[in-house]
């Protein structure tokens, strides 16, 4: 059963598309927000179901808003993302051929990282291996402010890591291209970047920061979930949701 | 037409449909820099084989833009077939909890739309490069925020056709004028416009007859593709 | 410059771009030099300077006079997918 958009979606769908991502809160929110504009009635609890009314229109356009966690706060967040490859999605000209290759390659390094993260140093150092037309290091450093102002990228002291967006647009790709490479979280089953590794040789799963956070909560004597050898890690504190506020 | 309804039969529901999601995309796609599209490109590019039934397909298009994402295909020239996305849903009066991102690109544009609307409609390039420079935005010199200004004003406004750039016979040396272009017409309000500038000015809308007359008159946005 | 005749109007106030650009520059928060006598020129700023948000001020509050379309981006799909190179083993 499939309602009917109404101006509220698509207000809602607009709000996406000029933001890529919203958190959780944000999302409720902007739901309450976007029917009391268009005089519609909003059950709290139904924004999922909102946000798939909008889905079933959005499938042929193989566009979907979905719902991904930040691996830092845990939360949960809503992005749009793009589906499907093809001559006419590959015609996306924020970046230019060189810019995009330099961001597959940032993506190499930090999927084939250990913690992933991928150093200034070690992007700068990749555009020797470019095939497109190389990039200047002032050109690369531009570049990857640019990742960071669009939410592809997230940088902190130099390091810079996948965006929350990047990840819940990018999941099904990365799965797909770096089989081999790519970590999943034992717990959510997503899969895992910045993370906690279990230190047994013949074990070696990976949590989540946020859902080690969430699974050894309380457990003053944490153990792996999979071959039950003590856990060594610090153990994150859960983060509170900030309360919300209207601008 | 008998033409394309005869199209039409040879195709199954879904292939039509196939094909208008693909012109959907295309023109969300074309749409990230603003610039119109032709339906040339747009038969070469994406409809194909299916040109026989074009009329339909951007019909159906049409439908889609304005019922899934509340855009409005707008044909703002009919001679050549040129296209851009609008707006069709109007700016909420309660804020939005989402503070979404702005570009500052507008407001250089606004400055300049609005004076070229309240001297008349059209102006000579002068007054705006000195209109600019007033508000530390020099057409000769690099700007923090836009760069190449002479560029963005006289090429990617004009491109995206927010504005005309247009020369003026007989000057020497060369003079341009500058006058709001198609997609202003469709995208811009004049009585919104007014509303802002006698806050600014704190005076009443209506102290600019002309203006305030022209804003509330026009339909301004031209006829959109059905 | 000359102005065309019909931007004389009979009726309602003319429209001074000078005005106009006093005005915006006090909108978008305009730091004026507070020493003492900075010699004014036809009543304009002459100095100052403005804030590094100041077009996003002015841009966020002339947003309502368009109707522009949000655009869509994304990542995925914008470029060919092609299998990374085969990662140097560490010997
Ligand atoms: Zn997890
Ligand atoms: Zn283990």
């Amino acid at each position: 059963m499939s309602r009917q958009m109404g101006d509220s979606h698509r207000r809602f769908l607009q709000t996406m598309m000029a933001n890529g991502i919203i958190d959780e809160q944000g999302a409720k929110a902007l739901y309450q927000h976007c029917c009391e504009v268009h005089s519609t009635q909003c059950a709290a609890d139904r924004l999922d179901d909102f946000i798939e009314v909008i889905n079933s229109k959005l499938q042929p356009m193989f566009m979907q808003i979905r719902k991904g966690m930040s691996e830092v706060t845990g939360y949960q967040h809503y992005a749009l993302v793009n589906m499907a490859e093809t001559d006419i999605t590959r015609m996306s000209s924020d970046y230019a051929d060189n810019e995009l290759e330099l961001f597959r390659k940032t993506m190499d390094l930090i999927v084939g990282s250990e913690n992933g993260t991928a150093s200034s140093t070690d992007i700068l150092n990749s555009t020797d291996s470019m095939t497109t037309k190389k990039l200047k290091k002032s050109e690369t450093e531009h570049l990857l402010s640019r990742f960071v102002q669009d939410n592809w990228l997230s940088e902190k002291r130099g390091e810079y890591t996948l965006s929350t967006r990047c990840i819940i647009e990018m999941e099904q790709y990365i799965r797909k291209m770096y089989p081999d490479q790519v970590k999943v979280c034992y717990i959510c089953h997503n899969v895992a970047f910045q993370c906690q590794i279990c230190e047994k040789p013949t074990c070696g799963i990976k949590i989540h920061n946020p859902c080690v956070a969430r699974y050894f909560k309380g457990r003053p004597d944490p153990h792996c979930p999979a071959c039950e050898e003590f856990w060594p890690h610090e153990i994150p504190e859960i983060r509170r949701p900030r309360s919300q506020s209207r601008r | 037409s008998t033409q394309v309804q005869k199209g039409l039969e040879k195709l199954t529901a879904a292939e039509v449909e196939r094909k208008v999601a693909e012109v959907v995309q295309y023109f969300l796609v074309k749409d990230q820099k603003k610039v119109p599209v032709r339906r040339a490109e747009l038969v070469k590019n994406v409809v194909k084989e299916y040109r026989n039934v074009y009329p339909e397909i951007i019909k159906r298009t049409a439908r889609t833009l304005d019922q899934v994402f509340g855009l409005k295909l707008v044909e703002i020239d009919s001679k050549n077939h040129m296209y851009i996305l609008v707006n069709n849903l109007e700016p909420a009066d309660g804020a939005s909890p989402i503070n979404s991102p702005t570009s500052p690109k507008m407001g250089l544009l606004f400055v300049i739309l609005s004076v070229v609307f309240m001297k008349g409609g059209v102006v000579r390039e002068n007054l705006i490069w000195n209109t600019l420079k007033k508000l530390r935005v020099d057409p000769g010199e690099k700007h923090e925020e836009f760069g190449d200004v002479k560029r963005l004003v006289t090429d990617e406004f004009v491109r995206q056709r927010y504005l005309e750039y247009a020369r003026i016979p007989h000057t020497e040396p060369i003079e341009h004028e500058f006058r709001w272009g198609q997609r202003a017409d469709a995208e811009v309000s004049k009585a919104k416009i007014l509303e802002f500038l006698g806050q600014l000015f704190e005076q009443e809308p209506q102290s600019w007859s002309q203006q305030y007359k022209e804003a509330h008159s026009s339909q301004a946005s031209s006829s959109s593709q059905r | 410059g000359k102005e065309k005749a019909g931007q004389l109007f009979s009726e309602g106030t003319a429209f001074d771009p000078a005005a106009f650009t006093e005005h915006l520059l006090s909108f978008m928060g305009i730091n004026r030099l507070e020493e003492g006598d900075e010699e004014q020129q036809n009543g304009s700023t002459f100095g100052g300077y403005l804030p590094q948000d100041a077009w996003h001020r002015l841009s966020r509050r002339a947003e309502c006079c368009f109707r522009t379309a949000p655009s869509f981006h994304y990542m995925m799909g914008s470029f060919h997918a092609e299998p990374p190179p085969p990662k140097q083993r560490i010997e």
